[in-house]
């Protein structure tokens, strides 16, 4: 039997900041929030350190910011911290990936693949959203935000513009959840073999099996764990 | 008293704290005892013999009041409303989503002969309005419009036995949605974004097709504002007055929608924040509507608190206005943090045993108040107000609220002398209704815009922020 040789990782210090930057929300030095963290480096000047000094992108990446979200995540399902907090973290995370954004591009960092994302037609709701592809983002993959009100045709044209890619549909309303359905039949019905993510206040699991998407998680986090399994 | 007559459409004006005798009522048939902080209260404002204050009455058996505010036909900014007086009776109904309220009044003289108050039965469809409407959107509004139309009926049946003649004018306000569910309209339109809906202009019905066994006169559903915002609030307008006020005015009506108006005689900016049920006790593990058994008030007493239990019975649940009352009490003795963390981590508090409010009942909190302070905050952006007059704060427990409490928790960003207190300013505008001609409201309507919060650039950020609290001193 082969085992795999125990590997001692010790984090750089500066990727050990950089993934409490992200955990507590703090994302530049100018920035108040949190109180606690105030005078410090945030996630955007930790970065931008972490890959002058030579760190590798992936590194950055997979060393710091997924498992910091990670634990954002757990702690937001716990009913630990609420939205604001989850919002900062997220906004922290996104002034990091601004630095690693032109190492995806040139291909240096592999996206684990691409999420399309976006609230079904008739609803304006976003906040969820958001959330949801910062986290997906910070675990990795490329996002297509598609925005508010979004209608099946848009949903198929991203999906063919982006193939293999992965779609994230959210509602809020109630009255929107029936959109919901339709949008899942017509992206069933032109791109078969794509994968649909439900999520939104008012589903659940009984819902996303009623209407044929594939997955359906009450917290963002859910979402982030179902993608591992795909990832390129 | 207080508990039981504030569902009547009786306004207290001091918000019970005894200063402002609006709530006088005369004792004509059982006994109301006094204690010796009443008597004096009562020699202050000249009221000898029957006369008690509602806000410091007990009953404690059977009891026949005469209700000094069904005399006098005050509106909501106190003064006297004057009107032409008319032939007949008249019937006001708050068509609430929760809660309605019926007020029989003589047109002659504008005194309130009966009231009636009914829980709305379309409540096991939703508690809130979305849900509502996702019932009436899979089969059910034929048999919603039935059984308001019921409920009311009822009510003026029992508010008219006995009389002779028919009631000539039949005053009904409410919110979009219930506007629609009255009349039949479709209310699809209403489901999703922009939310307008074209049938939400005045309605009018004859006794015959609505079913209803006593006949009347003109049967008047009022037009909606826009949207969600209905006629309940046009009436809280006009009951207000702010429609001819120089100065800014708000009316902020707490209750599931969350209505707010900000402005003046000029133009008006309205809105509704879905700020959700958790204000009428909904999605509060232990919440409940104001009734027996409910903790109504919370105020810190040493280094604890003390609540006051509606009924005076064992405590059951945790109604509006004590959640508000909890929460800022909490913030007041260090127990919660600025995200509304429960700061010794065992993610709940016992409020009274066995009443307790979990991590998540603060964080359902934190969305209601977060909604109508980042409401307010657009609005009156929009409106480029100037200097705010007057905060009129009407819903389903104006009258229990506690204006310090509401400010300190972030719901309200006023100054406590600014805001006035008021029960159901729908009710006091309906019955304004009963003396005007419909086309009277036309040109105030003209003056009112809906503003659709969501869609404003800025609102979800604005949204979040308000969710924090401010902790430390005040």
């Amino acid at each position: 039997m082969n085992k795999q040789p125990l590997k001692l990782c010790i984090m750089d210090p500066i990727l050990e900041k950089l993934g409490e930057a992200v955990e507590y929300g703090k994302v530049d030095l100018n920035s108040p929030y949190p109180p606690q963290m105030k005078g410090q480096d945030g996630a955007d000047e930790l970065t931008r350190q972490a890959l002058d000094g030579g760190l590798k992108p992936t590194a950055v990446l997979s060393d710091a910011l997924v498992p910091a979200m990670d634990r954002v995540g757990q702690k937001f399902s716990e009913n630990k911290i609420f939205v604001p907090q989850m919002l900062m973290s997220a906004k922290a995370m996104s002034a990091a990936m601004v630095h690693l954004k032109p190492y995806f591009q040139s291909g240096d960092v592999k996206a684990k693949g691409t999420f399309i994302i976006g609230t079904v037609k008739g609803d304006l709701h976003d906040i969820g959203k958001n959330l949801v592809a910062m986290m997906v983002e910070g675990g990795g993959w490329s996002i297509v935000d598609l925005g508010v009100d979004v209608n099946e045709d848009t949903f198929n044209s991203a999906i063919e513009e982006n193939p293999g890619a992965f779609v994230g549909l959210s509602a809020l309303l109630t009255t929107t959840m029936a959109n919901m359905e339709d949008i899942v039949k017509k992206i069933k019905e032109r791109n078969p073999a794509t994968k649909i993510l439900v999520g939104g206040a008012p589903l659940n699991d009984d819902f996303r099996a009623k209407i044929g998407a594939d997955f359906y998680s009450p917290d963002p986090r859910g979402a982030v764990e179902y993608l591992k399994q795909f990832a390129a | 008293m207080i508990d039981v007559l504030h569902s009547y459409g009786i306004e207290f004006p001091c918000g019970g704290k005894g200063t402002c005798g609006k709530c006088r009522v005369r004792i004509i048939g059982g006994q109301v005892q006094t204690d010796a902080r009443h008597r004096a209260r009562l020699d202050a404002l000249g009221l000898g013999g029957d006369w008690r204050l509602a806000c410091m009455s007990r009953c404690e058996a059977d009891l026949v009041i005469e209700v000094e505010q069904y005399f006098s036909f005050i509106l909501a900014d106190e003064s006297p409303f004057r009107f032409t007086p008319a032939e007949g009776m008249g019937v006001a109904v708050d068509v609430g989503t929760t809660t309605l309220v019926a007020q029989l009044v003589d047109r002659n003289t504008g005194e309130v002969m009966a009231v009636e108050t009914a829980v709305n039965p379309q409540a096991r469809f939703g508690s809130d309005l979305v849900s509502r409407l996702e019932s009436a959107m899979t089969g059910h509004s034929g048999e919603m419009t039935r059984m308001i139309r019921e409920t009311v009926n009822g009510m003026i049946d029992r508010m008219w036995k006995g009389r002779k003649g028919v009631p000539e004018r039949i005053v009904l306000v409410g919110n979009t949605v219930m506007q629609h569910l009255f009349s039949g309209s479709d209310i699809r339109p209403l489901s999703f974004f922009p939310f307008e809906s074209p049938h939400k202009d005045l309605k009018q019905f004859t006794s015959r097709e609505l079913g209803w066994k006593v006949p009347c006169g003109e049967v008047l559903f009022y037009p909606s504002i826009g949207s969600f915002v209905g006629s309940d609030i046009l009436a809280g307008i006009m009951a207000t007055r702010m429609h001819e006020s120089d100065e800014f005015c708000v009316l902020v009506d707490l209750g599931t929608n969350g209505e707010i108006v900000v402005g003046n005689r000029e133009r008006m900016y309205c809105a509704s924040t879905a700020a959700g049920p958790a204000f009428e006790g909904a999605r509060i593990s232990m919440g409940m509507l104001a009734s027996t058994g409910a903790v109504s008030r919370v105020e810190r007493k040493n280094n604890g608190w003390r609540c006051h239990v509606i009924g005076n019975t064992s405590p059951a649940g945790i109604c509006g206005s004590g959640l508000i009352d909890a929460v800022a009490v909490l913030l007041d003795s260090g127990r919660l943090g600025e995200y509304g963390e429960i700061l010794d981590g065992s993610g709940k508090v016992v409020i009274t045993d066995p009443v307790t409010l979990t991590q998540r009942d603060i964080q359902e909190f934190q969305l209601a108040k977060a909604a109508v302070a980042a409401g307010l905050e657009l609005l009156m952006k929009k409106n480029g107000a100037g200097e705010i007059g007057s905060v009129f704060l009407a819903g389903a427990f104006g009258s229990y609220i506690n204006p310090t409490h509401v400010i300190r928790t972030g719901l309200l960003g006023f100054s406590e002398e600014m805001i006035r207190q008021l029960g159901n300013t729908a009710l006091i505008g309906a019955k304004m209704f009963l003396f005007s001609d419909p086309g009277e409201i036309v040109p105030v309507l003209e003056r009112i815009t809906h503003v659709n919060l969501e869609a404003e650039p800025g609102f979800q950020d604005t949204f979040i922020d308000h969710m924090r609290f401010r902790t430390g001193d005040v």
